[in-house]
Order: C-alpha cells, then sequence, then structure tokens
C-alpha cells in the first residue's frame, strides 16, 4: 500500500501547471512517474518510514499542499502497486482517498468491470463482456487457457494474473513529455475545404511559436478532426525531422488533413497537437542546398521576434489576416 | 400592358428543388393576372395533372414542359486512346462524397399538342435510363414538337457566363442542328452581381448573343416558389439535396425567384436590354417574344394528355381472337354459368346480360377480360389470388372466375360497382399473396409487354419528422438534438408543428424550449407536403395498349427496375389510363404457407376455398374472442365487438367486418344492432315494404347495398340511379336537393309523410359512410378462412402467421398466443429449423386427436441472416458437430454468434459463451488460411472451455435481440415477484374482476393506437400483454397530461385503472395512471421497495381517478374506439378545433395519428405495424 496515484483537478488546457504540482511531490519521493495531462504515480515507499505516516497520511497531507499552495484540488488512491493504485484512483473523490491494502487485493477487484482494468481498453473488454467475463471476479475465476484463446496469450496471461490482484508495474521515474494542442472550432458545421485550411494553418502557426518560445521541438504531429455527430478521425504523423519550424508543421498538417478526402463532412472543430517534445537543443536539422529553406527560418526568426514585441497578431500569413 | 408568361416554372414535384405546389402557382398566377403558365419540374412530369386541372379552376392555360439534365455531344476527336481520365477524388473517410449536380439543365416546352407531349414522354423516360442521377445522353436528345430554352445553366450559358462567347456559339451548333428555328435563348435576371446565373451581366450577355447568333431570346424568372419571401425554403431544400448544411457565407437564394408579375418582368427586360446595349424600348420585343414562344406551346390537357379519355389493352392480347372483345366477354361468361351450374336458373342468366348490357354500353369489355386474363396467369402460377371491392358485386366478375363469392346469393349489387348512369372508370382490385406480388408483377409485364404496362408512382411527401429532420440538418443542429426532436413528435403533417408543440399533452417539454430553435418551425412548416421522393406505388398496375410510353414518362424503379411511370393513382385515373390493384395481401402469403405446411407433415390436403361453412369449431373460437391473427378481426377493438356480437354464421361475419368502420360508428348502428340481435330491443323497420333490404341486420343500415336497395323501393327509381343519389348524400349541398326529390317521388308512391321522415333520417344518418357489402363479404372470406386454420391447424397457422408477419401485432404477441393455446414452441435448432417457421410433430398418440404439432421457430428470422445464409444452413442438414456446422453451412461470424447466443448450437455440447469461443477461433483459422487445420479434436460434442453460461435473464434477453421474440418463456414472468408485491392484477384473472373496481396491471406494450372516435376526443388505446393474455388499455383526455409522454415512449408499463366491462368476454382498464415499468424495476433492485414508493409518490399522475367522472366516462370506456358521444366532457382547448365530418361526426384535430414513440428498450422492432391486414 505504498503506491499513491494522484489525480489533480486541473480545468482543461491547463496542462502547464503539472510540472509545478509534480514538484510538490517530489518533496516527498524521487520516484515519481508522470501521467499527463492531469496526474502522476508516486512511489512512497521510503517516505513512509521518513515522515513516519503511513500512505493514507501523506495522501491528506499531499492535498492539503495541493489546495495550499496552488489552490488545486486533487484525487488520490494508494494500493500496493501502480495498477492497484490507478483502480483505487477510480472510487476516490476529493477528501476521501481510497486505500487498496494488501491482501485484499483480489476482494477489491471481484466486483470491478473489466474496463475498469489499467491495459484493458475497449476493444478488448467488449471481447470479455461478449463471453460473459464482464467483471475481474468473473475473469479471475476463468481458466487461463481460456483467456489467452480469448485475446492472446501474452495478453491473457497477463490480465489472469492482473485480475488476481499480481501487479508486477512499478513506478518508472520520467521526466514530463509534454504535448502541445491548438484547437479551432467552428461555429456551425462547416464543409468548406479553404476554410478548413485556414483553421490548420494558424493551428500550426500556434504551435510552432509556442513551441519555439519554449525552445522545443516535436517529433510527431496529431490531427483530430470532430464532427457534427460527435464523431472524430484522429491521424499522426512523424515529421521527417524534430522541428518547432511553422512552414514544416503547416505542410504535414495539410498532408495529413488531405489524405481524409472530406467532401461532406460536418466538421465543427479541427485540432492540431504537437507530441514527442524534446529540448531544441538536441534536434538534428538537415541542411540543404536551397537558400529558400534557411531565408525561411530567418524570417520566421524576425517574425517571432516581432511578435514577441507588438502582440501575437503583428506578424502573420495573409491568408489569415483576411 | 401586354401579359407575361413564365416559361420556366418549377413546382414541388422537383423534389427538393421546387418550394410552391402546382395549385399555389396556377392560383398566383391568376392572381397576378397572367393568362398562361408554364410547369417545367426537374426530371419529371409528375406534376403535370396537378397542375392542369389546378389551372382549369384558376382559368390560366397550363404549358407542359420539363427541365432535363443533358448530356454534352460527345466528340469523336477527343475520345483518343492517350486522353488521360481526370482522376477521381480520394474516398472521403467521412461523410460521404458531394452530390454531383455539374450536368448542364435545359428547359423543353411541348409544343405540336399531342405530338409535342409524346416527345416530351419520351424524354423523360429517356432521360431516366441513366445510371444514378437522370441525364439525357446526346443521342436520345431530339424530339419532335418541342421548344428548347437554353438558359444560364445549359451549356451554352455557361459559356457565356465564363466570358467565352465563341465557346458558346460552338456550342450552340450541335442545338441548332437538331432543334433548328425551336431554340430559345433564356435570359434571367436575379439581381445578382459578378457574371454568374442570375446575373444582370449574363442576362445581357444571353440577349446580346442572341441577337448576333440570330436565335430568339425569351425572358424568364426560373421561378422556385410562388411568393417573395420563400427564399429561406429554397435554401433548405437546396441543402437537403446537396445534404449539406447552409452556408451563410456561400451565394444562397437571391430571394427572386418568384413568380412574378407582367410588371416587374418588364422593369427587368428594360434592365437587360439596356444592359446590353440595346435601347430601352427593345425590352418589349424580348417580352413580345416570350410572349409569342409561349403562345405556339399549344397542349391541351384533355385532347393531347388524354385526361378523361380510356385506353385498354389491345383485344387480341386478353383472348378475344379476332372477335370483339363485347363477344368474348359473353362467350366466356356463358361457359362460366355451364362450369357453375348456374345454367338452369333464369334469373342468373336474366343478371348476366343486364351486366353485359351496362358493360356494353361503357365498351368497358376489354377491361373485364384483362382483368380475367390477370386473375388466370396468376391462379396458373399456384399463387393465391381473391378479388376484393366492389367488383365482387358484379356477376361476370364471378363467371369470369375474378371473384370468389356468388354475388347473387349474398345479395350484392351491380350497380354499386357499375352502372349506366356511373361515368368513372370501374375499379377491380386483387388480392394475391404478398410474398410472391412481384413475380405476379413480372407475370402481367411479361404477359403485355413493357409497351403496356407500368407501376404507379408514389411521391412520399415530407410529413413533420421528416422535415424536422432536413431543416436541423440544413441549419447544423446537433444531431443527437434532432433526432430527439423529430422522435418526440407524432406522424402529422408539417404544418402543424406549431399547433401541436402547443396543445399535445406530450409535446409539453418541448414545446417549453421551442424558442432555442429559432426559424426551425417556420421553415418545418414551409416545407409542408412537399414531395421528397418517389417510390413505387406498393399496389397499382398501369395496363393501356401500346401507346401508353407516348402519353405517360416511364422511370425504372430503383430497386427491381420496374417500369414505373411518373404519375401517382389519382393521376393515372384522370388521364384515363387503367390501373389494376394487385394488393400483397401477407394473409393471403400466410395462409399458403400453412397449407402447405400441413401438406408437408401430415400429407392432407387442404383446399382452403372449399373449406365446410358453418363450421362450429371455428365459430366457437372466433365468438370467444380469441381471435389473434385473424385476418380483420384481430384488433382490440375488433375483439371488443366480436365477443359482443357473438357470431355464428358467415353473414354475421360480413355485418361484423361492415359495423367495424368509421361510418357505422359515427351512424350509431353498432349498438341497436348488438341490442337487436341478442334480442332486447324490438326489430324496427320504417315500412314494411323495406323489410326485405333490412331483415338481415335487424333493421339496421349497415351497407351502401340497403341504401340502394331503399332508395329504389321507396321512390321506385331504378338501382344505378339509387347510386347515384348515396354518392350524393356526402356531399351536404346535394343532400338538401336529394331531400326533396326523395320526398316528392315517395309520396307520388304512396309513402305517408311520417315514414318518409323517419327513412329519409336514416338515409341521411348513414350519409356516405357505412360499407359496401360487396367488400365486405370479400374480406369476410379470408377471415373464415384465417378462423378456420387457427381452430384446426393451429401450430400450422402460426407458422404461416409469424413466417408471413401479416397483423398488427408483434411476432412475440402472437408466440405468446400460441403459448396459451397450447402450441409448443420448439426453439431454434440448425438441426431442424428450416428457413420459413414449421410445423413438427411433438408426441403422437393412436386417436388423431391426441396428436400434438409443435412450432418450429425460423432461422429467417434471426437477425441479419441473408437468405442465402438461411437455405444453406437449411439444405446441410444435419450437422454432426460444430466443426460440420460451420464448415459446410459456412455461416458468417456475427451469424454464427447469434445462433450460439439463441439455442440453436445447443445440440453440439458445451454451453453457449463456450460455443461462441470455438466459433472465433474457427473463424481465425479461416481467415488465417489455416482452413484444413482441425482447431477441435472432430468429436461430437464440443469440449468446454470454461466459461460462465448465459445467465436465464441473458438468454431471454439474447432471444429477444435476436429474434425479436422471447421465444423460451414470456419476458414478464421475470419480474412476477415484483408484480406481485405491487398487487399487480394479470390479465387472465382480470376476467374475475368487478365493472369499476380499481386494479393496477402490467405487460409489455404490444400496440398504441389514437383512433378517430365518435366523441371527437382524443383517445389512446394500447394493448399490454403480461403472458397470461392480453389487456386493452383506453385513456383519455383528462389523463394525457401525465400518461401520454410515458405511454408513447416506454415499452414495459405498470398501469393504473377502472376495469370496464360491457359484456361476458368485453372489458377494458381505462388508465388513470401509468409508470415505466423497467424504471420501476431498477429502482426496486437499486433502491428497494422505499425507492418505488418514493417514484410512485413524485411521478405519475393523481387526476383523473374521480369516481364521480364514472357513468359518462365508463360509457365512453372501450378498447374498440366507438363510443357514445360526450355530454358532460371537461371542455379543453381543442374543443374549438375539432374537425367536423359532414354528417356531424366530430373528429379530435390529432387523433388517427400515427403516435410517437421510440424503439424498444430491448430487441430490434418489437412491435411495428405491417400495413397487410388494414381495412
Amino acid at each position: 500500500m505504498t503506491i499513491l496515484c494522484v489525480r489533480f483537478q486541473l480545468p482543461p488546457m491547463y496542462e502547464a501547471a503539472l510540472p509545478q504540482l509534480l514538484g510538490l511531490l517530489e518533496e516527498f519521493t524521487p520516484v515519481i512517474e508522470a501521467l499527463p495531462p492531469d496526474g502522476a504515480l508516486a512511489d512512497l515507499r521510503g517516505a513512509e518510514r521518513y515522515f513516519e505516516r503511513d500512505a493514507v497520511e501523506l495522501a491528506s497531507v499531499i492535498r492539503v499542499r495541493a489546495l495550499a499552495l496552488y489552490g488545486v484540488d486533487c484525487v488520490i488512491g494508494a494500493g500496493p502497486g501502480p495498477m492497484l493504485a490507478r483502480m483505487a484512483l477510480r472510487d476516490a473523490r476529493p477528501g476521501l482517498t481510497r486505500a487498496v491494502p494488501e491482501g485484499e487485493e483480489r476482494d477489491f477487484l471481484a466486483g470491478k468491470p473489466v474496463a475498469a482494468l489499467p491495459g484493458v481498453g475497449t476493444a478488448t473488454a467488449r471481447t470479455l463482456c461478449e463471453y460473459g467475463l464482464d467483471t475481474l471476479g468473473r475473469v479471475a475465476a476463468a481458466p487461463p487457457s481460456t483467456l489467452q484463446r480469448l485475446i492472446g496469450a501474452k495478453a491473457g496471461r497477463e490480465l489472469h494474473e492482473k485480475a488476481q490482484g499480481v501487479d508486477r508495474g512499478r513506478v518508472v521515474p520520467n521526466g514530463i513529455s509534454r504535448s502541445l494542442a491548438a484547437d479551432r472550432p467552428f461555429d456551425r458545421d462547416e464543409l468548406d475545404a479553404g476554410r478548413h485550411r485556414r483553421a490548420l494553418l494558424s493551428a500550426a502557426e500556434e504551435l510552432g511559436a509556442r513551441l519555439r518560445a519554449v525552445d522545443k521541438v516535436c517529433r510527431t504531429l496529431t490531427l483530430t478532426v470532430r464532427y457534427a455527430d460527435r464523431s472524430a478521425t484522429t491521424r499522426g504523423r512523424t515529421l521527417k525531422e524534430p522541428t518547432a519550424h511553422s512552414a514544416a508543421l503547416t505542410r504535414t498538417a495539410y498532408d495529413m488533413y488531405e489524405a481524409l478526402g472530406l467532401q461532406r463532412a460536418r466538421v465543427r472543430s479541427i485540432a492540431l497537437r504537437a507530441e514527442g517534445l524534446a529540448p531544441a537543443e538536441q534536434a538534428a536539422h538537415q541542411l540543404t542546398f536551397d537558400p529558400v529553406d534557411e531565408k525561411v527560418r530567418r524570417i520566421e526568426e524576425v517574425a517571432d521576434r516581432a511578435r514577441a514585441k507588438f502582440g501575437p497578431r503583428a506578424v502573420m500569413p495573409g491568408s489569415l489576416a483576411a | 400592358m401586354p401579359g407575361f408568361t413564365h416559361l420556366h416554372t418549377v413546382s414541388g414535384f422537383s423534389a427538393r428543388y421546387g418550394a410552391s405546389h402546382p395549385e399555389r402557382l396556377a392560383e398566383r398566377a391568376l392572381e397576378r393576372g397572367m393568362d398562361a403558365l408554364a410547369l417545367t419540374d426537374r426530371d419529371t412530369l409528375a406534376g403535370t395533372v396537378r397542375f392542369a386541372k389546378a389551372c382549369a379552376k384558376a382559368g390560366v392555360r397550363p404549358l407542359f414542359g420539363a427541365e432535363l439534365a443533358v448530356a454534352a455531344p460527345e466528340r469523336e476527336a477527343e475520345r483518343t486512346e492517350t486522353s488521360v481520365r481526370r482522376d477521381r477524388r480520394r474516398a472521403p473517410v467521412r461523410g460521404g462524397a458531394f452530390v454531383d449536380e455539374s450536368a448542364p439543365r435545359v428547359t423543353f416546352l411541348a409544343r405540336d399538342g399531342a405530338r409535342g407531349w409524346a416527345g416530351l414522354c419520351r424524354l423523360v423516360s429517356a432521360a431516366h435510363t441513366a445510371e444514378d442521377t437522370p441525364l439525357l445522353s446526346w443521342s436520345d436528345n431530339r424530339a419532335d414538337g418541342l421548344t428548347v430554352l437554353l438558359g444560364p445553366d445549359s451549356d451554352v450559358g455557361r459559356a457565356l457566363a465564363a466570358g467565352r462567347p465563341d465557346r458558346a456559339a460552338r456550342l450552340l451548333a450541335p442545338w441548332r442542328e437538331v432543334y433548328g428555328d425551336a431554340l430559345r435563348l433564356e435570359a434571367v435576371w436575379h439581381g445578382r452581381t459578378g457574371t454568374g446565373p442570375g446575373s444582370l451581366r449574363l442576362a445581357a450577355r444571353t440577349v446580346g448573343f442572341a441577337a448576333e447568333q440570330g436565335i430568339r431570346p425569351v425572358l424568364s424568372n426560373a421561378v422556385r416558389y410562388a411568393d417573395p419571401g420563400q427564399g429561406q425554403v429554397a435554401d433548405v431544400l437546396d441543402a437537403a439535396r446537396r445534404l449539406v448544411p447552409i452556408d451563410a457565407t456561400k451565394e444562397l437564394d437571391s430571394g427572386e425567384a418568384w413568380l412574378k408579375d407582367a410588371g416587374a418582368m418588364r422593369h427587368a427586360a428594360e434592365r437587360i436590354v439596356e444592359a446590353a446595349g440595346f435601347r430601352r424600348d427593345t425590352a418589349h420585343r424580348l417580352l413580345e417574344q416570350t410572349q409569342a414562344t409561349a403562345a405556339e406551346c399549344l397542349v391541351d390537357p384533355e385532347d393531347d394528355l388524354g385526361m378523361g379519355a380510356v385506353h385498354f389493352p389491345e383485344p387480341h392480347l386478353v383472348g378475344a381472337g379476332r372477335r370483339t372483345a363485347q363477344r368474348a366477354l359473353a362467350s366466356r361468361a356463358a361457359a362460366g354459368m355451364v362450369l357453375r351450374g348456374y345454367d338452369r336458373r333464369r334469373h342468373y342468366w336474366e343478371r348476366m346480360h343486364h351486366e353485359l348490357d351496362i358493360i356494353a354500353h361503357h365498351g368497358f369489355a376489354s377491361y373485364f377480360l384483362t382483368v380475367a386474363q390477370v386473375v388466370d396467369d396468376v391462379r396458373h402460377m399456384g399463387i393465391r389470388v381473391a378479388a376484393r371491392g366492389s367488383g365482387a358485386g358484379s356477376l361476370v366478375n364471378h363467371l369470369l372466375g375474378i371473384a370468389h363469392a356468388d354475388p347473387v346469393e349474398h345479395g350484392l349489387l351491380m350497380e354499386r360497382f357499375l352502372s349506366k348512369e356511373r361515368v368513372v372508370l370501374p375499379d377491380i382490385d386483387i388480392d394475391v399473396e404478398s410474398a410472391r406480388r412481384l413475380e405476379v408483377y413480372r407475370a402481367i409485364i411479361g404477359r403485355f409487354g413493357t409497351e403496356r404496362v407500368a407501376t404507379v408512382a408514389m411521391p412520399e411527401t415530407y410529413r413533420v419528422r421528416h422535415a424536422i429532420r432536413d431543416v436541423g440538418a440544413a441549419l447544423s443542429m446537433d444531431p443527437a438534438e434532432i433526432d430527439r426532436v423529430a422522435k418526440s413528435f407524432p406522424h402529422i403533417r408539417a404544418r402543424d408543428a406549431r399547433a401541436a408543440l402547443e396543445e399535445l399533452p406530450e409535446l409539453k417539454e418541448l414545446a417549453g424550449e421551442r424558442e432555442r430553435y429559432g426559424k426551425l418551425w417556420e421553415l418545418v412548416e414551409g416545407l409542408d407536403a412537399l414531395p421528397r421522393g418517389v417510390a413505387m406505388h406498393p399496389c397499382g398496375v398501369l395496363l393501356s395498349d401500346a401507346s401508353l410510353l407516348s402519353r405517360t414518362p416511364v422511370v425504372p424503379t430503383s430497386g427491381e427496375g420496374f417500369p414505373m411511370a411518373q404519375f401517382d393513382k389519382d393521376d393515372v385515373e384522370d388521364l384515363g389510363l387503367l390501373k389494376l390493384d394487385v394488393l400483397g395481401v401477407r394473409m393471403q402469403s400466410a395462409m399458403a404457407h400453412a397449407v402447405a405446411e400441413v401438406k408437408r407433415v401430415s400429407g392432407a390436403e387442404v383446399d382452403l376455398d372449399a373449406v365446410p361453412e358453418g363450421d362450429p369449431a371455428t365459430y366457437r373460437m372466433i365468438r370467444s374472442a380469441e381471435t389473434l391473427g385473424c385476418f380483420q378481426i384481430e384488433s382490440p377493438g375488433q375483439r371488443d365487438l366480436v365477443g359482443r356480437l357473438q357470431p355464428s354464421t358467415f353473414h354475421d361475419l360480413v355485418v361484423d367486418i361492415s359495423l367495424f368502420r368509421p361510418g357505422p360508428v359515427a351512424a350509431d348502428m353498432v349498438r341497436p344492432f348488438i341490442e337487436a340481435r341478442h334480442g332486447r330491443a324490438p326489430v324496427r323497420y320504417p315500412h314494411e315494404d323495406l323489410a326485405e333490404p333490412l331483415e338481415g341486420t335487424y333493421g339496421v343500415v349497415v351497407f351502401h347495398e340497403q341504401i340502394i336497395d331503399i332508395v329504389a323501393i321507396m321512390t321506385g327509381c331504378g338501382r344505378g340511379e339509387a347510386d347515384r343519389v348515396r354518392r350524393g348524400l356526402s356531399d351536404p349541398e346535394s343532400q338538401g336537393r336529394i331531400k326533396v326529390w326523395f320526398a316528392q317521388h315517395a309520396t307520388a308512391n304512396g309513402y305517408d309523410a311520417e315514414t318518409i321522415q323517419r327513412t329519409w333520417e336514416i338515409v341521411e344518418a348513414f350519409g356516405s359512410y357505412g360499407f359496401c357489402k360487396a367488400h365486405a363479404v370479400a374480406f369476410a372470406v379470408p377471415t373464415y378462412q384465417s378462423a378456420w386454420l387457427k381452430a384446426h391447424h393451429p401450430a400450422a397457422f402460426y407458422a404461416g402467421l409469424l413466417t408471413h408477419d401479416p397483423g398488427m401485432y408483434p411476432k412475440r404477441l402472437l408466440l405468446a398466443d400460441a403459448r396459451r393455446r397450447g402450441v409448443p414452441i420448439l426453439p431454434l435448432d440448425v438441426n431442424r429449423s428450416g428457413v420459413a417457421h414449421r410445423v413438427e410433430l411433438v408426441s403422437e398418440s393412436r386417436r388423431s386427436e391426441g396428436t400434438v404439432w409443435g412450432l418450429r421457430l425460423a432461422l429467417s428470422d434471426v437477425h441479419g441472416i441473408s437468405e442465402a445464409e438461411a437455405e444453406r444452413i437449411a439444405e446441410g442438414q444435419p450437422y454432426a458437430s460444430l466443426l460440420d456446422f460451420w464448415e459446410r453451412a459456412r455461416p458468417s461470424r456475427p451469424l454464427a454468434g447469434r445462433l450460439a447466443q439463441v439455442g440453436a448450437l445447443d445440440a453440439f455440447g458445451a454451453n453457449r459463451r463456450d460455443l461462441q469461443l470455438h466459433l472465433t477461433e474457427l473463424h481465425r483459422g479461416a481467415r488465417g488460411g489455416r482452413g484444413d487445420q482441425l482447431p477441435l479434436s472432430g468429436g461430437r460434442r464440443t469440449a468446454s472451455a470454461g466459461l460462465p453460461d448465459l445467465t436465464s435473464a441473458e438468454k431471454l434477453s439474447a432471444e429477444l435481440g435476436v429474434l425479436s421474440m422471447d421465444a423460451s418463456r414470456n419476458l414478464m414472468d421475470d419480474h412476477r415477484s415484483f408484480l406481485r408485491e405491487l398487487g399487480v392484477v394479470s390479465a387472465k384473472r382480470l376476467r374475475e374482476v368487478q365493472h369499476g373496481e380499481t386494479v393496477l396491471v402490467a405487460g409489455a406494450k404490444a400496440a398504441t393506437q389514437t383512433p378517430p372516435v365518435r366523441s371527437g376526443r382524443r383517445v389512446i388505446f394500447s394493448t399490454l400483454d403480461d403472458g397470461s393474455g392480453l389487456v386493452d388499455l383506453a385513456f383519455f383526455d383528462d389523463s394525457h397530461d401525465t400518461c401520454a409522454h410515458t405511454v408513447f415512449h416506454s415499452w414495459l408499463l405498470l398501469v393504473r385503472g377502472v376495469v370496464q366491462r360491457r359484456g361476458p368476454r368485453s372489458f377494458s382498464v381505462v388508465g388513470s395512471a401509468a409508470w415505466n415499468l423497467a424504471d420501476l424495476l431498477e429502482v426496486r433492485r437499486e433502491e428497494g421497495l422505499e425507492g418505488v414508493a418514493a417514484r410512485l409518490a413524485g411521478a405519475g399522475g393523481d387526476q383523473g381517478d374521480d369516481p364521480e367522472g364514472g357513468p359518462a366516462r365508463r360509457r365512453l370506456a372501450g378498447s374498440d374506439g366507438q363510443p357514445a358521444p360526450t355530454g358532460s366532457a371537461a371542455q379543453d382547448p381543442m374543443e374549438r378545433r375539432k374537425i367536423r365530418m359532414s354528417t356531424g361526426y366530430e373528429m379530435h384535430p390529432w387523433a388517427d395519428l400515427r403516435p410517437a414513440g421510440e424503439d424498444p428498450a430491448v430487441g430490434r422492432k418489437l412491435w411495428h405495424q405491417s400495413p397487410g391486414s388494414a381495412g
């Protein structure tokens, strides 16, 4: 019962606060795994002895500090392993930390739906439910060979173990691999490809500017198109080289969009997300003999400076200015 | 001031394009002083007849035309081997492709009378031979007697818009070659900017180009709607057609395309000629050209369209050989006399000759021969066929083998069908097995050829739900929201949307948020009754001579590719085309299946047409009112009526069917009839002379035939004249005249004033309602036959019913009925079930009565099974193991899973979930190309995989989901304990409950209706099934506020109500409060009884429960929808809007609608009404 799973109740699109909050956790233990956008796992094995409090008590301390320092509430689940801590989090509320004591894992899990288990996605859950294995108790009771027949050898074995309460996971400390997102909603069903491209261009420009402002580059770009019927299409593409160059981002975004071939789809919003952020100084850049590329990047640098001085609308692509 | 004629006008028949009905256009043309108007709908001539009639009424000369998409002339030079096709756009991942409207459009007007009309018909027919959207290929683009308008949307117009007069001239050449002098260039000014369609510059360029090329220009307004301000509706239609939302930033409708008057058009002409660089006074030349073009187009609706004339197939096609049709008919009828053994009866001969005289008088002999030919053909195919309608009253029809019942014996009159005084086309409807209806169509087409036969169109028009969906989508509303709003409406007219919001209790919630939707309601009402598509009429077939194609545009239907005339059934009659109604009746199919099953299992041949009359077991069953599934007498109201009427002969059935009609209900014939029948009231006749016609119905007028006889006897006029008089009764104006005439003639015949007065009262009350006895006799035949089957071969009868689903009830109710009547239901089994439902021997004893036949469920009822799959499974039987089944029957994965779920594979061992797993692995194995490998040991039994089996509740829900029937047991059985806690009375025990007692009933809703009732109030009738029987419910309007929404939108219901009894077998429950039982069950499970108590205390109405309102309401009570007049009923806002019928019969404005309601909570289509057994 030494692992905590903390979920901060951050307002949406306020991911930037996470690093500070993780700093707060670091005062208790160095073994922290960030779960972006708003959560973290913390291994308190050493801390319990140091602070002479058990994990549940520490959880209260963490919550009080988060509220006092940042005004952010949080929900905390505790358990012997990361998986159980996460499961416990689902039962917790602000002010009530749910803890799974050691030895009671099976009973705790028995009544839970299979989809609650981390690592069981919608597809697996659907398969399991189809065969009547809708709770983890039933999964635990099913013969392991049958589980393997259902969802494959490795997944079946792991699921069987997890359903028994065997949690082999560890908290792996990591830096925050952040991502940046730009959303462009439309106020009605938009079918016009021209306006879609404008939204893409402006989102890519914004992402580029934001990345450059924090000296980061991104490796992957994800496009999410949401439709009127609340469904969405998501496409991701890895950039040729990690970059924060707006023109490169725009090109990739356009390519992904064209591949969708939308005609009559009723688009309600277009979102771009830059993922796999890394420090800009570690990025490689393929030089070319084409002077244009060099010039464009220099102009971008200048434009960034102009924007820093005169505001974000000081310099922008012509098609967005209209 | 010279007038102006609009040469380019579309109506609502241009689906999702035109916004006004033809009648409206004709009216406006009159109001705006035009003396001619053209109708040029897109790709269709369907509006022609309505337009012609409206124009005749308005005194405006109609011009006929059509706007067609025309393919460009192919140029050999451009089509070389090396030319690369433009690559297609990528297939969209979402939302579908754009609707292609790129083909240029040209307007064709019929000019030279019948020749022009024929040309127009041929062009429209030719345009519809293209794949996908209608497109006239260039090679078909030639016809005589047409005037062609090349407007802004034509290829020439587009070239001009693009600023390419050179290209326009080149494109013009082929048009000139074909149409020469009949070519016109059409200028349109809608006040748009730029050079696109509707712009002043394009109009001016067109006029200039015309002058340059020496082609006459005309002015038009490309009218899409009758009045200014309808532009928004046009926008919605555009959006609905293109399947996109309205984009306010794009070019919307200009709002100018309305039927402008001559002044406005002259103003337009002046602006256009000025912009073209001519003097302003040349405008009158443009207008003159337009008028001259209009004046040339002379097509007369009577002479040229053939309205009023009749066209029958040529006599040699209907077996007349070289004789005349009349002589062939006479000899066939005489042969029929001998064949049926009537040849020694004098009055049969007299009647036959009398009828032949009438037929000869009208020259309809070919018609009778045609119908006889069709009926013969159908019979030869082994398909059950029966005549229905007034045609059954003709002896000649009977002799030709068209009608089954002998009209002389049943007292049916020829005059009701056809007389010398009647000048309309007679109509004979024939019923065939629904499952083989299309076969019949093919046979008719094969017999007469496609140049003479076409099916009839049926325009689908906007009603409120569709209108909301299309407008909502055009306005970018949230799809889930649109769905919710649309579904909460009953199936009413779109124009009533706002009134319904205000008045219907079940829409109260929605009415509260109506402001949120802004323009929605207005636009929804704007779409009212506009055609949005066209379908094949389910029963009409046109039969004509070889000139059909030059009088009617014929298009192929989308599914089967039958030729279909663009006109609907009313138009067809006006055009003098002979229409034969071939109705597919599911009951006929069901009975055919039942008979075939009896033959298959026992070898006994059942001839339904020769079942003994007056079978006591059959009438015992009918009198018990357990007539579920019997033709015509299965509805709640009919079961009630049958219970009160207690029929014991065929004639009683005929009367019963006739009484259950709005007419007799309105004239209140039911009560006196039943009183007299059971001897509780004396039989009275207005005069002893009338005893003969009224004898059979205890002095109550039930049939049309009786009115004809009464009038004929009292006034001494012939029956033909009497029938004409009867038809006149429905019109209040002529009613007055008839009254005077009737009194005069009756007095002359020596009747006293009092008798005349009393008789007239009866005749008047009858109005034009009542029922044609010939119809009733035709209906009663299958009624008796189906009841006979139910009484003697119940298992086979249910097998037929379930296979062809003929009734108003969901299949699961029929299954419950079968269970109640002791027919064992055998579960689905891949080794035993057939494609259709089958009869199976369950236990046999030596005496034949002890033999029990069971009903084996059919593979075809499994959700998502294809015909081929079902047949393959049935063919491969028996299967030794799961593997064997998988390999030979080759079911799809989902299908195999469903079969396992409902236990069809139980014979292979293991539990149903284990079977699923094995199936999945078999599927994977097959997909992975390891088809030869045996994943299972090959043994007969399948090994267990240790998965939990389906619980009993899961099995039931699987049955509902897969078969939409609770096959193993009734679904209410699971809730018994809760219902016992509540003290719910079962349907079975309800029979013993006293009149006036308050009870709780519960069950699954089977059918809900709001039929028109005599009191003019809206009553919701519903039937609940609780496993032990059916409970018929009635909700009166004092309970609607609290109950209506629950009743319409829940599937399992708990209802509090008062028991109403009207006879030993006739009772119903008048509901005062209703709850959704599914909700309550969940509350019970989760919160216990306390939660249920809280729910009952909170919701559910307590109103309408007062014992005071008793007597008045109790008289109203009854599930038959025919209660007595109101009296003490509370005044409600609807009172003012009651629809008053000419007979004084009031109707609630929202009665007789298909009520709202949602899909059942479990399973797919659990109940729906099939059109099969409707009256």
